[in-house]
């Protein structure tokens, strides 16, 4: 076992080898680039849903408009004081960071957390496609409630584009890539397009005077449809900011920010979130209300922006589903030594795409956020404690490096501690994150703390 | 030069592509038109879009 586990670590080790070394000075990116990167990496297909279930959820249109606003600006200093900081100093991926202070086994298992999230949420992402090809052979979306396949035509569909998304994967990750720089502003204009094309189904005026009047009546009027929880505005404000959460709070994005000149680059991040999150979900939430409060992408995407509109969910879902399938293999490589990344993308996508036929991955994709970034959110809480609390209580810093450690106990212990605790919490899903990462924060500091005087291992 | 004529007319898809909403909401136009415009500029944009990339990229070699 313990020569299996090192085979791995080996593995995993020589994956990640080419971020070892921090970033050297010469590779630091303008902020420029910065801004760039980040307006175009949050319009995904899951843009559709989201804007459209606050619709659903009843929230009222001053209570969505503060709750953006201020949740996406929460989000965005959470990266720039948070995340980009540490990345700064350390130069470092989280992958590497956590090595020095949880141990190559505690890596090893947020890794495979890491897969397993991922693929769900790609197999969300084929899911939303699916609606937009279903629509041309009359294949009805899943209710609401609905947990599993509604129909033979159903699986076939997510099946056929699982295929084909992971047949893409595996063909080339890079030509893609390039491609899906391409598509990125388009999909935004596909967006606004198709909501002020459905201004006039609402009855908005075309001098405006009634789009308030328009958007508090018709749009978010405070009435949830049946069968759907009612969300106000601290829902609004905390989904916006935690649905990044694993980013930001969860430090993956050190991999981004380690190439910042300054740390100050996390506010480059509002190039991303305001538009992605603000305004795509503003228009989605339009375009849903104008074909009668269905949720219905495919539909939606057609009705706003016709044959355009279905062209761009599709690729939308593709654009995003890739990256993520990828990402997905490359975590996954790790237990399969010695295997090509082909091989391993072909089973991150087959296990996508099983996912995908299940509905209920993006109908009930606001809990799924929820729970991606509280799976995850402790590990940025150990590594925020031990970053800057643990010099300045003078505990001593990367013992698992120092002392060859391949799990750090204390940070398991925390890790999945801190999750029983926040899904025992008597609080809405959308709100049990923050006293998490501040149970963990504490809790990681007085073991490690008290480690530090036993003098054990 | 062969960067930008791709670019000036990519962008400038990308802006029509905007402007076929607005005039339907507006009222000037059909929504069967607005459709069909917004489909031709976006062709017109990824067609344009790819070109421009591509030019940069000889560029860079």
């Amino acid at each position: 076992m313990p020569s299996r586990l090192a085979t791995l670590t080996l593995q995993m080790d020589k994956l990640y080898e080419f971020d070892r070394v921090p970033v050297s000075a010469d590779k630091l990116q303008p902020g420029g680039k910065f801004a760039g990167l980040f307006a175009g990496e949050h319009v995904a297909a899951t843009e559709f849903v989201i804007g459209a279930f606050f619709v659903l959820h009843g929230v009222g249109a001053r209570d969505l408009l503060l709750g953006l606003l201020f949740g996406n600006l929460l989000a965005v200093l959470s990266w720039t004081f948070i995340c980009a900081p540490i990345a700064v100093r350390t130069r470092l991926t989280l992958y590497w960071y956590l090595r020095k202070i949880a141990g190559p086994g505690v890596t090893f298992i947020y890794n495979i957390a890491n897969a397993f999230l991922y693929c769900i949420l790609a197999g969300a992402m084929i899911s939303v496609s699916a609606t937009a090809i279903g629509l041309a052979f009359g294949i009805k979306v899943p209710a609401l409630d609905a947990i599993f396949p509604n129909s033979v035509g159903w699986v076939v569909l997510t099946f056929a584009i699982g295929t084909a998304f992971t047949t893409v994967a595996v063909l080339g990750f890079e030509k893609l890539s390039r491609f899906a720089e391409v598509c990125s502003p388009w999909i935004f204009v596909v967006f606004i397009a198709g909501a002020v094309a459905m201004l006039p189904r609402l009855g908005v005026h075309p001098n405006l005077d009634n789009l308030w009047e328009v958007a508090k009546t018709k749009i978010w009027n405070g009435v949830a449809v049946a069968g759907q929880e009612k969300l106000g505005f601290a829902h609004v404000l905390f989904f916006a900011w935690f649905c990044n959460l694993a980013m930001h709070v969860g430090l993956s994005d050190m991999a981004l920010f380690r190439y910042a000149k300054r740390w100050t680059y996390g506010l480059f991040t509002a190039f991303g979130v305001y538009p992605g999150h603000l305004l795509a979900w503003i228009c989605s939430g339009v375009m849903v209300a104008a074909i009668g409060r269905e949720m219905d992408p495919g539909r939606m995407a057609f009705e706003a922006a016709g044959l355009a509109g279905t062209f761009g969910l599709l690729l939308a879902g593709w654009t995003t589903a890739n990256p993520t399938l990828y990402r997905a293999g490359l975590a996954l490589q790790t237990v399969t030594p010695n295997w090509p990344r082909w091989k391993i993308t072909l089973v991150a996508g087959a296990a996508t795409t099983v996912l995908s036929c299940f509905p209920v991955f993006f109908l009930k994709l606001l809990d799924y956020v929820a729970i991606y970034g509280l799976v995850l959110m402790p590990i940025g809480a150990i590594v925020f404690a031990e970053h800057w609390i643990f010099p300045r209580l003078r505990i001593e810093q990367h013992m698992a490096e120092k002392r060859g450690w391949t799990f750090n106990g204390s940070a398991l212990i925390v890790w999945l501690g801190t999750l029983v605790i926040c899904f025992s919490l008597p609080l809405h899903l959308y709100f049990r994150w923050l006293p998490g990462w501040f149970i963990a924060l504490a809790s990681y500091t007085v073991l490690m703390a008290s480690r530090r005087k036993e003098g054990v291992r | 030069m062969k960067t930008r004529i791709p670019a000036v007319l990519s962008l400038t898809s990308l802006a029509l592509c905007l402007v076929s909403p607005v005039l339907f909401f507006a009222g000037k136009i059909s929504e069967r038109t607005y459709r069909l415009a917004f489909l031709l500029t976006s062709f017109s944009w990824f067609l344009f879009a790819i070109l421009w990339m591509a030019a940069a990229r000889r560029n860079k070699v």
